[in-house]
């Protein structure tokens, strides 16, 4: 059994419900900022020297060192959640260091672990309802949008749904310790346990789905989604905004 | 395999992110059709007019099923050795509920997982949306498409699991190694019977699930039938044929790329591999806006003559 992406992800949520006051930003503002680091740290070339790439990368990090104290969100859980990215960063920068160009490996490796982690400030600083809502506004698809809210609101009780599954399946089949005995014939039955959880969890969301559906059109759905309303876009939003573009651009283009 | 940002250079994901709007767009549009009119159902003007005024009851099903790829993928499957693996699910969504619907699913899964769950990189969105939702939906449902009736059809299904995981992850090691990410030859040796290994397991999953669901209720799989056919195979041949030549080419001049890394940008050659990866991916673009045209004039001329 993996772990559910509930079990992690709950902090996140937790923190995305601050009042901080980057938490008051606009998602809109946050995004948008998000893309401009994001765009200038992939375009920072890494042919010059150690120093100045210590330098530049140090002055990104600082940058969200202070998004992260802004919103008020606890450090070291935060860089710990950010290093999940690692595992794969680590196999492709050993790949690098192997090739002979040891910079380019850690390169490749802050270069991964500052997107996470700039990525990972937005989603925990601001509730993902709203932050699908900003994506609209970058002209997601709308049926796209509301698709991805249904997966939001449904994710961790399907996901729930399929730790039942799987308990009750190994409840009915007994231990799995005993695998070794008859390792062969075992397997092949677990395996179609296995297959058969996944068809009833398709069964269950399907039927969920219908059910889903009914109880909408019981409570009035004329088959048509409200749009938000459209929020205020404030000045303290510009603000944020032109304040961390500029900071990024410079770091970008100063060091 | 989410390629996280600050792995492909800018020109790659800037080029597969733009690639990836017209291809979103049309399996979003596809998906419309799809599941009120299930495959080549001639609709008229009046069930036009109706589907129009249900509104968008798929939706609902669509996040659902989302939320279901993510508890498969939970569930773990003993493949012998003491390890275990998972579906990926494509193949399965796209046997299951049509290719155009599994691709939107799929791409509202990705976007979830990059923005929300940091699984996948932003930048590189476009290009995890090509590999995944895109490529390896539709080359996971060609299979199935062409063998899906008779007797081949389970060896059809596991051809689809097999392609399916097989394309992404070719797409993504091209994409990777188009970027300038170095490849020694004995990791790609290694990652290539990795994807081998993957490949075998999704094909059996997706035939042990797909079988599973089907003695719940045979209605739920949908029975293969032409459904744009040609256009199809065409853009999921293209896809994998563009996946097996950059894997040939980076494959068969290792060393170069190597080299080229070490002091990147500067050899000619690099360069050279960089523009045949964007070529390629530029004709797959085209087809992909090809495809969305052509599907628009069709809508079009059918709305016409309502």
């Amino acid at each position: 059994m993996r772990h559910a992406p509930g079990f992690q992800h709950a902090n996140v949520e937790g923190w995305s419900r601050g009042t901080s006051p980057l938490h008051a930003v606009d998602p809109r503002a946050k995004l948008g900022a998000l893309l401009v680091f994001l765009t200038a740290l992939a375009t920072t070339s890494d042919r010059v020297s150690w120093i100045h790439d210590t330098w530049i990368y140090g002055a990104y990090f600082v940058l969200l060192l202070a998004a992260i104290a802004i919103a008020r969100l606890p450090l070291l859980p935060m860089l710990g959640r950010a290093t999940l990215v690692l595992p794969f960063s680590t196999v492709f920068a050993l790949a690098t260091w192997w090739a002979g160009n040891p910079r380019g490996a850690l390169v490749l490796a802050a270069k991964s672990f500052l997107s996470v982690l700039a990525t990972l400030i937005l989603a925990a600083s601001t509730p993902w309802v709203r932050l699908l809502d900003a994506l609209a506004t970058l002209h997601v698809p709308r049926p796209l949008i509301l698709v991805i809210q249904f997966l939001g609101r449904y994710l961790f009780v399907v996901t729930d749904q399929a730790a039942q599954v799987m308990l009750a399946a190994q409840s009915r089949q007994g231990a799995s310790r005993h695998q070794r005995l008859d390792p062969c014939k075992n397997g092949a039955r677990r395996f179609q346990a296995a297959a058969g959880a996944v068809g009833v969890l398709f069964a269950r969301s399907w039927e969920r789905a219908d059910g889903i559906y009914r109880a909408m059109l019981a409570r009035g759905f004329t088959g048509y989604y409200p749009a938000p309303a459209p929020r205020p876009f404030h000045a303290r939003d510009a603000a944020f905004l032109s304040l961390s573009v500029a900071a990024t651009l410079a770091v970008r283009l100063a060091l | 395999m989410h390629i996280p940002d600050g792995f492909l250079s800018p020109a790659v994901w800037a080029t597969l992110d733009v690639a990836a709007v017209p291809a979103v767009a049309w399996a979003a549009r596809q998906a419309q059709n799809d599941l009120e009119h299930p495959a080549g159902a001639k609709s008229r003007a009046g069930e036009d007019r109706q589907r129009e005024a249900q509104g968008d009851r798929r939706i609902p099903l669509l996040g659902v099923m989302g939320a279901f790829v993510f508890a498969a993928q939970m569930v773990n499957f003993p493949v012998g050795l003491g390890t275990s693996g998972h579906l990926v699910g494509g193949a399965l969504l796209a046997i299951a509920l049509g290719p155009a619907t599994a691709a939107t699913v799929m791409t509202a899964v990705l976007i979830l997982q990059a923005f929300i769950l940091q699984d996948g990189g932003v930048m590189a969105l476009g290009a995890n949306i090509l590999n995944m939702a895109i490529a390896g939906v539709l080359a996971g449902y060609l299979p199935y498409h062409l063998w899906g009736r008779g007797r081949t059809r389970s060896a059809a299904i596991f051809l689809g699991g097999f392609v399916s995981v097989t394309v992404s992850a070719c797409m993504a090691m091209t994409e990777l190694l188009t970027s300038g990410v170095p490849m020694p030859r004995r990791l790609l040796l290694i990652s290539g019977l990795l994807f081998l290994a993957n490949g075998l397991i999704e094909g059996a999953i997706t035939v042990a699930a797909v079988r599973a669901i089907e003695r719940m209720n045979p209605g739920w799989v949908r029975a293969a039938e032409p459904v744009h056919a040609r256009m199809m195979i065409v853009t999921a041949l293209a896809a994998a044929a563009l996946a097996c030549v950059g894997l040939a080419l980076s494959s068969a001049a290792p060393d170069a790329i190597q080299s080229a890394l070490s002091i990147r940008g500067a050899p000619p050659g690099w360069l050279n591999k960089a523009a045949l990866g964007l070529a390629g991916m530029g004709i797959l673009y085209a087809g992909l806006l090809l495809v969305a045209r052509r599907f628009a004039r069709h809508r079009l001329a059918r709305q016409g003559s309502a």
